[in-house]
């Protein structure tokens, strides 16, 4: 029997299958769509073709407390923190990049969140923003980072709004930035909105999709920041954070 | 988190407040239905004792706008004043006032009325924010009657003697304009008893509040935010002596029977900033069921003017309304809230940013910093806003809420 976790996020819901020494077994991410428990459905379906579930699950995420089966809701700051000092096991600051939120928070020796923020009520500086604008640019969200590659220099996006920044990269189109620039930009922009939230001072572990699917943004993050890592599947860090709390 | 259903030990007081709050509305009524009373339109924290005193019935607008934003009805009407070239940014409780207005709605027709009582003359004081002038300008113009006002200095960090002595004659200058409009003159006696009882009403609101001091808290600032109605709109009068002796007399009665406003009270909370009108009862089940209770806050206690007296009325008003918290500097400000923390025993902070009332939102230069790095209280930041429901963002507050409480458990 091994404990599952399931983050049920705004955009996607990640799931992991965890064993008795806190190893995970298997991951599994699918979009959430509308139904939080068709989505858990799926992932429950992916991991029991394999293994034995252990009821209830433990999740966290805005479908925490949605789910039909027998679960376990926790916040998925406390989730994440949590999953983060298992694997670092010290004080660190982390960011984490999702669909809609990101999130700024601090943890002490003992693993204890100390300090978080959340984004403002917008979508700059989240997964949405790429989201938006690579549709609009007709671009693949996976083509972004190839892209940005290949820039020579960063055209800078000023506006905080997704749908001017749409505008304001028409214009630069217009006066002949290239693509692969104005990607950069785009990363920076991200960066930047995140990094407001609060100052960045211990160790920064980065997690969340934006980072995993985007590593040109850890490259960036880097940069700036000499001591940032981002483990792999960090998007399924909140998930695996549920099962750790619950041990 | 916590399954069971969240509980809300209710106020046996609610009656009484609403009778005297009826009564309230019948008064105004009554002013506009016979005329037997000029009708003053007053800012919230403005010159209520002088208008009371010179025997005005006095309406307060924001109350209004609060009206609109917990009958959540606020969102209807800012879309009207906003196409009128008010800004979304602006005061909610403006747009949604004016909205109202313009669409001739208001909750006050549920008591019989046709409209907002027309106003004789219009009653600000700048102590607030310079935006309730530009607000009755509005109802100045289009009632074409009179405003007058105290522009209070912003930003007062030492409040010096010049300082009160320059409000307290703006309070003086006032006189002339209302006997004008009452057609009586002005009567020291009359406007000294209206601030002893304005005094009388703030401090019993004080010692309402104070009440929250003990564990468990009596009183949490979701029962606050209802029951200041009274200091409110009836401050000076003794409507609101009578009714606070009720208040507090059932409080003290459950101070002595540890009985608590929320029932597993296990962290103590201060709330910085405005309401969220609209969510008052969610946010009072949200907080309960993670056996919290917010038991201080800001905005409460900015009705406290209990330096008030009668035996100086003009500079104890002056005192007493540049006192007010939102008037004050951030230095000042810290000094109010630090204090207010340790007598209240806090395990946390919120601030509520709200995106259209900068002035009440007091973690934009960063106060809540300075004041975590001097008392290690943690904080949590909320943006939301009074009235205007749109700038909230109810699954990701809950979220951080929730996650706020897990982060002060570690520290029990």
């Amino acid at each position: 029997m091994y404990k599952v976790g399931i983050d049920l996020g705004s955009s996607y819901t990640k799931g992991v299958i965890v064993d008795e020494q806190n190893k995970i077994l298997d991951y599994h991410l699918t979009k959430t769509g509308f139904d939080f428990n068709k989505a858990t459905q799926k992932i429950i379906d992916k991991f029991s073709s394999k293994y034995k579930i252990e009821y209830p699950v433990y999740t966290c995420g805005y479908g925490r407390d949605e789910l039909k089966i027998p679960f376990v809701s926790n916040s998925e700051i406390i989730a994440l923190s949590r999953a983060v000092f298992e694997v670092y096991k010290k004080k660190c600051s982390i960011i984490d990049i999702g669909g809609q939120d990101t999130k700024y928070v601090t943890i002490n020796d003992l693993g204890q969140v100390e300090k978080f923020k959340m984004n403002r009520k917008c979508a700059a500086g989240t997964g949405s923003f790429i989201e938006e604008i690579a549709f609009r640019l007709d671009i693949s969200a996976e083509d972004f980072n190839l892209l940005a590659e290949r820039a020579s220099e960063e055209t800078k996006i000023n506006s905080y709004c997704t749908v001017f920044a749409v505008s304001e990269i028409v214009g630069m189109i217009k006066k002949g930035s290239t693509m692969p620039n104005i990607i950069l930009g785009i990363y920076n922009s991200i960066i930047e909105r995140s990094i407001e939230l609060s100052p960045v001072k211990d160790f920064l572990v980065l997690t969340g999709g934006i980072p995993d699917n985007h590593p040109m943004i850890v490259k960036l993050f880097q940069k700036k920041f000499a001591n940032c890592v981002s483990p792999q599947k960090s998007q399924f860090f909140a998930a695996y954070g549920c099962v750790l709390l619950n041990k | 988190m916590s399954t069971e259903k969240p509980e809300i030990v209710k106020l046996q007081s609610v009656a009484s407040l609403r009778k005297t709050m009826d009564d309230y509305f019948l008064r105004l009524k009554t002013a506009v239905d016979t005329g037997n009373k000029k009708i003053a339109w007053c800012t919230s924290v403005g010159p209520a004792e002088l208008l009371y005193a010179m025997g005005f019935e006095v309406y307060f607008p924001e109350n209004h706008g609060a009206m609109l934003g917990a009958g959540k009805v606020a969102d209807k009407y800012i879309p009207t004043a906003v196409a009128q070239g008010y800004s979304p940014e602006i005061c909610s409780y403006l747009t949604a006032d004016i909205g109202a207005f313009l669409q001739n709605e208001t909750p006050l027709q549920k008591m019989g009325f046709a409209s907002v009582p027309k106003p004789d003359v219009l009653v600000y004081n700048t102590n607030q924010c310079h935006e309730v002038g530009d607000w009755f300008m509005y109802y100045a113009n289009h009632f074409n009657v009179p405003i007058i006002g105290i522009n209070t200095p912003l930003w007062i960090s030492d409040l010096t003697p010049s300082i009160v002595t320059g409000i307290a004659n703006q309070f003086k200058d006032l006189i002339p304009a209302l006997e004008k409009v009452t057609g009586q003159k002005f009567d020291l006696e009359k406007f000294r008893e209206t601030v002893a009882l304005s005094h009388e009403g703030c401090v019993l609101w004080r010692k309402v509040l104070e009440t929250g001091k003990h564990k468990p808290s009596p009183i949490n600032f979701f029962d606050a935010a209802i029951h200041m109605g009274p200091i409110v709109v009836m401050r000076g009068t003794h409507y609101a002596v009578d009714y606070y002796k009720i208040l507090l007399a059932e409080l003290e009665e459950r101070v002595k029977n540890n009985i608590s406003a929320v029932p597993k009270e296990r962290f103590r909370i201060y709330w910085d900033g405005m309401p969220l009108w609209y969510k008052l009862s969610s946010m009072a089940k949200l907080f309960s069921s993670l056996d919290t209770c917010i038991v201080a806050s800001t905005y409460c206690n900015s009705w406290v003017f209990d330096d008030l007296d009668p035996k100086d009325p003009f500079e104890s008003s002056a005192i007493a309304y540049c006192k007010l918290f939102i008037v004050r500097s951030d230095d000042a400000k810290q000094e109010v809230l630090e204090k207010l923390m340790k007598e209240f025993s806090i395990d946390g902070m919120i601030y509520h940013d709200a995106k259209t009332c900068s002035r009440n939102s007091n973690n934009r230069f960063g106060l809540q910093n300075r004041l975590n790095d001097k008392n290690n209280i943690p904080f949590l930041e909320i943006n939301g806003d009074l009235c205007d429901s749109r700038c909230y963002s109810e699954e990701q507050s809950i979220i951080a809420i929730e996650t706020f409480i897990k982060q002060l458990s570690t520290r029990k």
